[in-house]
């Protein structure tokens, strides 16, 4: 029984922190908590199946963008001794149109295109692009600035980092709210004083 | 479960509909066997023909990310290369321009900076920035300048053992006409394809301007050196790091430089595409011609085999098993508007052109109506369906200008391996093409000639 309430609880909290614009057509399950700044258009999904999702600030989610902490294939939901490990996410990601993130860690200011596919065992540094289409299952950690493009091999350039999306998150905080009802925010535990939506 | 099983039945009568399935025999300098789509049909010899037995012209070049148009002369200068499009060098995409705003001292006043409008080149592909290449080097330039050099001191002597030659009554005009009638169109007729040693006429065009002291350039030739610098200790040990280094390919893209570090990369103007035509060799008449503007994808004179020439479809193939007869299922389509009558016969023992078909093929024995192609069909009605009695034994259905008709087929060879069929397809083909004479009785000013094409056929394995 304890156990059951505590998922229950679990289902419910989802913590939005103050600035951030999550609209009410998304679909946020399980443990997760969005910083401040971030976006989140609506038929986004963040599910936080195996364990909890943190998500820093002024990270772009669009739509049809899959976040998900899931059980690894082989472990069953039930079984015991199966420990739930959080997904961090840093600042200033964009993660586009109709992509579908794994991974257990990724860094601050990368840009995930549309369509792409991120494997559980990836971890993501900073200022890493992964291409369209492009579907990255290996277990390893992608180092900074790297972009991987093209159909099937993975080919990766080292290049600059990418900018941060500035522009683009100040005109949706402004522009969503007239057309979505936003999901309510939550005083943050740190305790910073929440805006007025 | 049974969405999957109707992907798998999608796929597989999409793959029957693939045109390599079906090939036609051309008769020409050699025996080619190819798809209808992909042959042309001269109808002033009546035969079919394929990319082989034509003759390829170039009509114009045209850049193909601002289809910008480029007389030949341009385009020779320019060493066929856009001007204003660029590609990257990292994974051949087109480069767009941005723009950044850069503080930059002012140039009246260097202690005060202003903003400035800096622009470069992105890559929308692989992100990759002109600001990661290096500035461009002048390694060859030196080498091109003495190759049109030499390129232009061998026109002039050709042209002086020209005019050397002429008979005094031949007018001076007639031969730079000729000349230049030769260098517009370069390397188009036979007579100027190149011979290995003959003078190199391709760069004769980028010549200085008359007046002009040609310098003479002389370049060292390169010397064999007997000591080469030793691999550096740590080659074998040195981790590599893949990144930084280059592709062959995108080494190879740049040949001057051939960079071999990723920060040397720099991008290359866009490569011109060309339109072409075709001409048939026998009877020097066009089957292909394009249009001149780039963004038109229309055809002025478009001689296609599909839009004279009965076409063979595999409709679908039974299980098909080592010596055991069974019926596939084939169709007919009929692309021009009047009545074409088919006739199927098979292959003879010993003839020279069936060598691929595996099994033994029964084909109709009676002649194939097919109704013209009407493209109102689908609009009128109350068209009336024409009546055509079709033995059903024969002629599975009927569908406007196609029919769908059974052959039986008895594979030949086990094991594995494609079982083929091939058999001769008989039509009458009226020429439009050729002058209508007055005909005194005023009958049909056209006659029906006979076509005969060999037609291969690929069933796919045998049934396990």
């Amino acid at each position: 029984i304890n156990e059951m309430s505590d998922k229950q609880s679990g289902q419910k909290s989802a913590k939005i922190a103050a600035g951030a614009v999550v609209c009410v057509e998304s679909e946020i399950k399980g443990d997760v908590t969005i910083g401040a700044r971030t976006v989140v258009h609506p038929k986004a999904r963040i599910i936080a199946e195996a364990g909890p999702i943190i998500i820093g600030e002024g990270n772009l989610i669009e739509e049809q963008a899959v976040i998900i902490n899931s059980y690894p294939e082989n472990i069953t939901p039930d079984s015991e001794g199966v420990e739930p490990k959080p997904m961090t996410i840093g600042v200033n990601n964009v993660f586009e149109v109709g992509c579908m993130s794994q991974a257990l860690k990724i860094g601050d200011n990368n840009v995930i295109e549309s369509k792409a596919n991120l494997g559980r065992n990836v971890i993501l540094t900073s200022g890493c692009i992964i291409g369209a289409c492009c579907q990255v299952n290996t277990c390893e950690v992608i180092p900074e600035n790297t972009v991987i493009y093209g159909s099937g091999c993975q080919r990766r350039v080292q290049t600059e980092r990418p900018q941060p999306q500035t522009l683009q998150l100040d005109f949706l905080m402004k522009i969503l709210p007239n057309y979505h009802h936003l999901k309510k925010t939550v005083k943050t535990t740190s305790g910073a004083t929440p805006a007025k939506i | 479960m049974s969405q999957r099983w109707v992907e798998l039945r999608r796929r597989e009568m999409a793959s029957l509909l693939q045109p390599e399935r079906v090939l036609y025999l051309v008769h020409g300098e050699k025996k080619i066997r190819s798809p209808l789509s992909q042959l042309y049909f001269c109808r002033y010899c009546s035969e079919l023909r394929s990319l082989e037995c034509v003759s390829h012209e170039v009509d114009s070049h045209y850049c193909p990310s601002c289809l910008e148009n480029m007389p030949s002369a341009e385009a020779k200068l320019k060493k066929n290369r856009c001007a204003n499009c660029f590609d990257c060098p990292c994974c051949m995409h087109t480069l767009s321009t941005r723009a950044t705003n850069i503080p930059a001292p002012l140039p009246d006043d260097p202690t005060k900076t202003a903003m400035k409008k800096a622009y470069y080149l992105a890559c929308g592909f692989c992100r990759w920035t002109s600001r990661d290449g290096a500035l461009w080097g002048k390694a060859i330039n030196k080498l091109i300048e003495y190759y049109q050099q030499l390129a232009q001191r061998e026109k002039l002597e050709r042209d002086r053992k020209k005019l050397a030659r002429r008979r005094p009554f031949m007018p001076l005009a007639f031969s730079q006409h000729t000349i230049h009638v030769v260098e517009k169109y370069g390397l188009g007729t036979r007579l100027q394809r190149t011979r290995p040693g003959a003078p190199i006429t391709s760069l004769a065009g980028l010549s200085l301007k008359e007046g002009e002291d040609q310098k003479e350039i002389n370049i060292e030739p390169a010397q064999a050196l007997d000591e080469v610098e030793p691999l550096p200790e740590d080659c074998y040990t040195r981790p590599i790091n893949l990144p930084e280094g280059t592709t062959l390919r995108q080494r190879l893209l740049q040949p001057d430089f051939q960079p071999a570090g990723a920060s040397q990369l720099h991008p290359k103007h866009k490569h011109l595409l060309i339109k072409r035509s075709l001409r048939c060799r026998k009877c020097e008449h066009n089957l292909s011609k394009p249009e001149f503007n780039p963004t038109s994808i229309k055809f002025k004179i478009q001689l296609v085999a599909v839009s004279y020439i009965p076409e063979v479809r595999i409709m679908s193939i039974p299980n098909l098993r080592f010596q055991k007869e069974s019926q596939v299922l084939l169709t007919l389509t009929n692309p021009v508007e009047n009545i074409t009558h088919v006739t199927l016969v098979a292959c003879e023992e010993g003839d020279p052109e069936d060598i691929n078909s595996t099994a033994k093929v029964m084909v109709p024995i009676k002649e194939l109506v097919l109704a013209g192609k009407d493209a109102a069909a689908e609009y009128d009605e109350l068209a009336e369906p024409q009546d055509f009695q079709d033995d059903p034994d024969v002629v599975a259905f009927r569908k406007s200008n196609k029919i769908g008709f059974f052959i039986k087929v008895v594979p030949q060879r086990e094991g594995l391996g494609d079982v083929t069929v091939s058999f001769k397809i008989r039509h009458d083909f009226r020429n439009l093409a050729a002058p209508i004479r007055p005909s005194e009785e005023g009958d049909a000013s056209t006659e029906a000639i006979w076509l005969t094409h060999h037609v291969e056929l690929n069933l796919g394995p045998l049934a396990p």
